[in-house]
């Protein structure tokens, strides 16, 4: 008997990686930014867009791929002031969603993070199948992002748990 | 059946299962182990030793086993499994190992006849003339175990994690005592066990629990567990090893989902170690023979299996616990004939136990006989005196209890020895774990005489040979030779005699090898000490380590997202460094592998080829100290490029050594690109991360990976602009709007882009850099433009050979780690105006000295043949030191001839002169020249 999970590709996401200080990122931002995390490894969710507070001086902004140009726009990462660093990495990476009863299960076979304590508003750079991955909670289960090239490996390695 | 009670146990008898053992078809019950199983049946002779293939029976009941390993064939294909381990299934098919034809009649026990002369450690001084390894094989084959099955088991394997509050190990009485009170106080508890089923020690005892049977107060327990859902309740499951911060390694059999195995890493806020106590055997002549067998173990095959071991048993103790097991004996119709304890005073509480039996205080069995099975043992006092025999077919023994302190020492808490119950107990925690139960030395339950014990490390008086580890054949007189010759450490005696490193490490008998020590030495037992008790605490299968990761796939590894076009292509894909799967070449029908990779070179230098360059380290910097932290990082300035330029650099170690070479980018005043060998990438991450926030925590620096942002496709070759021409877009290609190390962004092929004039086949090349989620799109439309062109997908095979025609360096190959800047050629790119960078005043005091360097130089073979990558060079191709090595060689498209780089000593003074190398049984000549081989003044890939 296989696990009761279904496990889904997401499709690529506009991603921002956002480095300095925090007051400078929001002086630069303006609006463009959902509010602070107030907690490292947590997020925040506003207006469809995610700001999730994945180190020290470190976050990552999350939308749609539609508002990709949109936000470089806004944020205009080539010309932001030296203090700052904003670097769009839309494509680093992959998205799968583990979804259904047995999610936590399947999840807890490549991820080392205590899910069932695992927050709804976290967003934790942990390893998945040994390879460096962000997770979230999301739907009845989990999304991990990993990075695009080990994705072959990651999709297998979740096949095998879910043949 | 012969040896079935009518009625008890634990077995359902309405379930017969049929296995074979040896060829013959048996029978057995639901819930019988395989030891059990051939008790019932009667047999008595399972196995050969490992050494002497001396006759073994069955010993013990569970892990601690040391006597019967058998071999499972079938579906459950595995090796060296204890035969007490094995739950019985219909259509187990087992057979014994290290015997043959059979353990009846076997024919290594002719090694019997020469054991005098095979003492411990005697491979340490004999079979060495004329070689060791002509022995070896046949040495091996005699006193060797099982093999490993052919194929894997049929099924698969899974690794998960798991947290908890409090993790249990062991659900004996204390183990599911803990449990229930921390998952009634809420507490997330994890309660595991190795046994088929809850209760450890109480399933083979007929005791009572808060006034009740203890199975019953089991069942009771167990199914409070079940109720709560903070609790996790994991059966046949066994906790092998206890890692840092509370981490913890469990194997669970047959867990359900069509899992063989599943293999459990667990967190745990804390640990409680309620692992029991593990009997231990006593050391007389011939312990070994098969009817000896731990009374623990007797016990539970007539309280569990309802099987009798034998039909005229005697014990043999030096403590209290071997009464309860004649108790039970004598009540399954087991003639007890005598009870032998090694004490002069034997408790009255204890004697009560045994109404009827004789007991011999203060004697000893100096010797069982019999061959193939048990036939009497000899008795004598202790202190000497006239031997008595007594017939039986079964001998339990009992040399006291040790406490299961095998995880609490793996978590590095320290032991000590405990002189009431003679043994080591947990003493010191390091982590949170604490040890209770008879895992904490409490070794007496209610309802049973207290425990005493006397030691009894060895019967002074025993007649042949005395066997300390029955697994390993390590007998007493091993371990006196090994303390004669001087290996006077316990670690030491360990390795000479190979006592304690067996499969079942020593559990019944480590103990009497401390004893004996002890003894010999005048050492009181905690001056000896134990050795190291070391993970697994039992076998564990390679499978359940590897979880999913099984097969041909056990590293993860990389695509780009031209993977599925080149498959559909037929290129052949392997790894090229740091995981990432490429087409090494791409074979035309027909077409062999030196034809591919000529082809693909020769449409490079003549046409125009494609490769895929996406895997290589991409790292943008942003911040306004990045210009010096480059300049640090790199032998040459990089401060200096104006934006919109590139430069390439080398990264060196501390040693001065060449670390990385690649091309730095400057986007803006503030922001950079350094790319990176694909090997090392992840390196030169670290590497950069470190000296940031480390060296330079204060300066203003940002890095961020962009590896898999950026995905590129390199057109390369003299045509190489014009289907760039044809691809059309919003930038300028004339080689005076992009010039050599010159980038610019823009649109190409209507798809934003960022195309760099680099070049790593010495042609003229346009790396066109977008986002994955573009390349493939961008492929094809390059395919298309340049299909008038001839344009075809290259390979790494040819890509070697267009950079070794050029020299340009390659990690692995000519950057092996001992070279410098100099050596290769590369002294131009190490700036003389920089008060200092990493490595170089490594470089100025090693150049300072003088020595002799390895440089590089280019080859050609005399006569043109093929000559081995990293074949050494000596002089006159003689036996004698090296003096280099060949780095690469390969067929020139352009020079029509195999071609080389080596690293040889002082090789720069050498261009002209003939080198050879030398290979097995030949010397190959070759003709040194410079480095490169084709265009030496870069005019093509400037063009």
């Amino acid at each position: 008997m296989s696990y009761d999970v279904a496990i889904t590709d997401g499709p690529v996401r506009a991603i921002f990686d956002l480095k300095g200080p925090q007051a400078a990122l929001a002086d630069w931002a303006g609006d463009t930014l959902p509010g602070f995390p107030d907690a490292p490894n947590r997020r925040v969710r506003e207006d469809g867009k995610t700001l999730a507070h994945i180190g020290p001086d470190h976050w990552l902004l999350i939308a749609d791929l539609t508002r990709e140009e949109a936000l470089t726009d806004a944020l205009k990462p080539a010309d932001a002031p030296p203090e700052i660093s904003i670097v769009r990495v839309s494509d680093v990476y992959a998205w799968v969603r583990i979804t259904g009863p047995d999610a936590a299960h399947v999840t807890a076979t490549g991820c080392p993070l205590d899910l069932e304590t695992f927050p709804d508003d976290g967003a934790d750079f942990t390893e998945f199948f040994t390879q460096k991955a962000l997770i979230t909670r999301g739907g009845h289960g989990f999304e991990v992002a990993i990075d695009r090239s080990y994705a072959p490996w990651i999709t297998e390695m979740l096949a095998r748990i879910t043949p | 059946m012969r040896n079935r009670l009518p009625d008890g146990g634990r077995i359902d008898r309405t379930r017969r299962i049929s296995f074979t053992f040896n060829g013959r078809s048996l029978s057995g019950f639901h819930g019988d182990t395989l030891a059990s199983a051939l008790l019932a049946n009667g047999i008595r002779l399972t196995a050969r030793s490992f050494k002497y293939h001396r006759p073994r029976g069955i010993v013990g009941s569970g892990v601690e086993e040391p006597g019967t390993l058998v071999e499972l064939e079938g579906r459950d294909a595995s090796a060296n499994r204890p035969a007490t381990t094995v739950p019985l299934r219909d259509g187990l098919k087992a057979r014994s190992v290290n015997c043959w034809p059979s353990p009846a009649f076997d024919l290594g026990a002719m090694t019997q006849i020469a054991a005098r002369f095979l003492p411990a450690g005697f491979y340490y001084k004999t079979f060495k003339w004329p070689n060791w390894h002509l022995y070896e094989p046949s040495i091996r084959r005699a006193a060797g175990l099982a093999g490993a099955p052919a194929a894997p088991p049929e099924g698969r394997f899974e690794a998960r994690f798991a947290h908890a509050d409090l993790l249990v190990v062991g659900a004996g009485p204390a183990g599911l005592r803990a449990a229930l009170e921390a998952g009634r106080d809420g507490a997330r508890v994890m309660l595991v066990d190795e046994g088929i089923e809850p209760g450890g020690s109480l399933l083979n005892r007929r005791l009572e629990v808060d006034g009740k049977p203890a199975l019953d107060w089991v069942a009771e327990t167990v199914s409070e567990l079940a109720a709560l859902p903070n609790v996790t309740h994991l059966q046949d499951a066994t906790a092998w090893a206890y890692r840092e911060h509370n981490y913890l390694m469990v194997n669970e059999s047959s867990p359900g989902h069509g899992l063989l195995e599943r293999s459990w890493r667990i967190r745990a806020a804390r640990v409680i170690l309620a692992t029991g106590a593990i009997e231990r055997t006593l050391v007389f002549g011939n312990n070994d023979r098969p009817g000896v067998m731990l009374a623990s173990a007797a016990q539970a095959y007539v309280n569990r299996y309802a099987v009798t071991p034998g039909r005229r048993a005697v014990i043999f103790t030096n403590n209290s616990s071997a009464y309860a097991v004649a108790a039970d004996l004598a009540a399954a119709g087991i003639t007890v004939a005598a009870i032998i304890d090694s004490r002069a005073e034997v408790p009255q509480e204890t004697r009560e136990f045994v109404p009827g039996i004789e007991i011999l205080p203060a004697h000893v069995v100096t010797r069982a006989r019999g061959h193939r099975r048990l036939r009497v043992v000899e008795v004598a006092p202790i202190q000497g005196g006239p031997t008595r025999r007594i017939q039986c077919d079964l001998l339990a023994q009992s040399g006291g209890w040790n406490p299961a302190v095998h995880l609490w020492s793996q978590s590095r808490g320290t032991l000590r020895y405990d002189e009431k119950i003679a043994s080591f107990l947990p003493d010191a925690p390091v982590q949170s774990v604490r040890a209770i139960g008879a895992a904490a030395g409490d070794l007496t339950l209610p309802g049973e005489a207290p425990y005493k014990v006397q030691p009894l490390w060895r019967v002074e008086a025993a007649k042949g040979k005395a066997f300390l580890d029955i697994q390993n054949d390590v007998t007493v007189d091993d371990v006196h030779l090994a303390l004669r010759e001087g290996y006077g450490n316990v670690e030491h005696v360990k390795r000479y005699t190979t006592g304690g490193m067996g499969i079942d490490q020593g559990k019944t008998g480590n103990i009497n090898i401390i004893g004996t020590v002890a003894l010999q030495q005048g050492a009181r037992m905690e001056e000896v000490g134990t050795t190291t008790f070391r993970s697994p605490y039992t076998p564990v299968s390679f499978g359940a380590i590897a979880g999913q990761r099984d097969g041909p796939v056990t590293l993860p590894y990389r695509h780009t997202p031209l993977t599925d076009w080149n498959k559909a292509r037929g290129a052949v894909m392997y790894e090229a460094g740091a995981r990432w799967q490429r087409p090494g070449y791409f074979p035309r029908p027909d077409e062999s592998f030196q034809d591919s990779v000529n082809r693909e070179a020769r449409v490079v230098r003549e046409g125009v080829g494609i490769y895929d360059g996406s895997p290589l380290g991409t790292f943008e910097i942003k911040g306004r100290d990045v210009g010096r932290f480059l300049d640090h990082l790199y032998t040459n300035i990089m401060s200096g490029l104006q934006p919109g330029r590139g430069r390439y650099g080398l990264m060196l170690t501390d040693d001065g050594l060449i670390f990385d070479d690649g091309v730095v980018l400057r986007l803006s005043e503030h922001r950079w690109i350094v790319s990176a060998s694909t090997g090392h990438a992840a390196a030169v991450q670290s590497h950069m991360e470190e000296l940031a926030q480390t060296q330079f925590p204060d300066w203003q620096i940002f890095l961020t990976d962009v590896t898999s942002q950026w995905a590129n496709a390199t057109v390369c070759g003299p045509k190489a602009r014009e289907v760039m021409m044809a691809l059309g877009g919003d930038i300028d290609l004339t080689r005076k709007a992009l010039p050599f190390m010159g980038f610019a962004d823009g649109t190409v092929a209507g798809l934003p882009a960022r195309v760099v004039r680099v070049s790593f086949t010495g042609e003229l090349s346009f790396e066109i850099n977008v986002a994955p989620r573009h390349l493939p799109e961008l492929w094809e439309k390059i395919m298309a433009a340049g299909a008038s062109h001839g344009i075809q997908p290259v390979g790494s095979e040819a890509n070697h050979v267009l950079r070794v025609e050029k020299a340009f360096l390659s990690l692995a190959h000519e950057v092996d780690g001992t070279v410098d800047p100099h050596d290769l050629g590369l002294g131009w790119a190490m700036s003389k105006k920089k008060a200092d960078y990493i490595g170089k005043r490594s470089i100025a005091l090693r150049r300072a000295g003088g020595a002799v360097r390895r440089e590089l130089v280019g080859f050609l073979p005399e006569p043109d043949r093929q000559v081995p990558e990293g074949a050494p060079l000596t002089p006159g191709g003689k036996t004698r030191a090296t003096e280099g090595l060949v780095t690469a060689c390969v067929w020139s498209v352009v020079q029509d001839r195999w071609i080389g780089l080596a690293l040889l000593e002082n090789g720069a003074s050498q261009h002209g002169e003939m080198a050879h190398v030398r290979v097995k049984d030949e010397v190959l000549p070759v003709r040194i020249t410079a480095p490169i081989h084709y265009d030496p003044e870069g005019e093509r890939l400037r063009a």
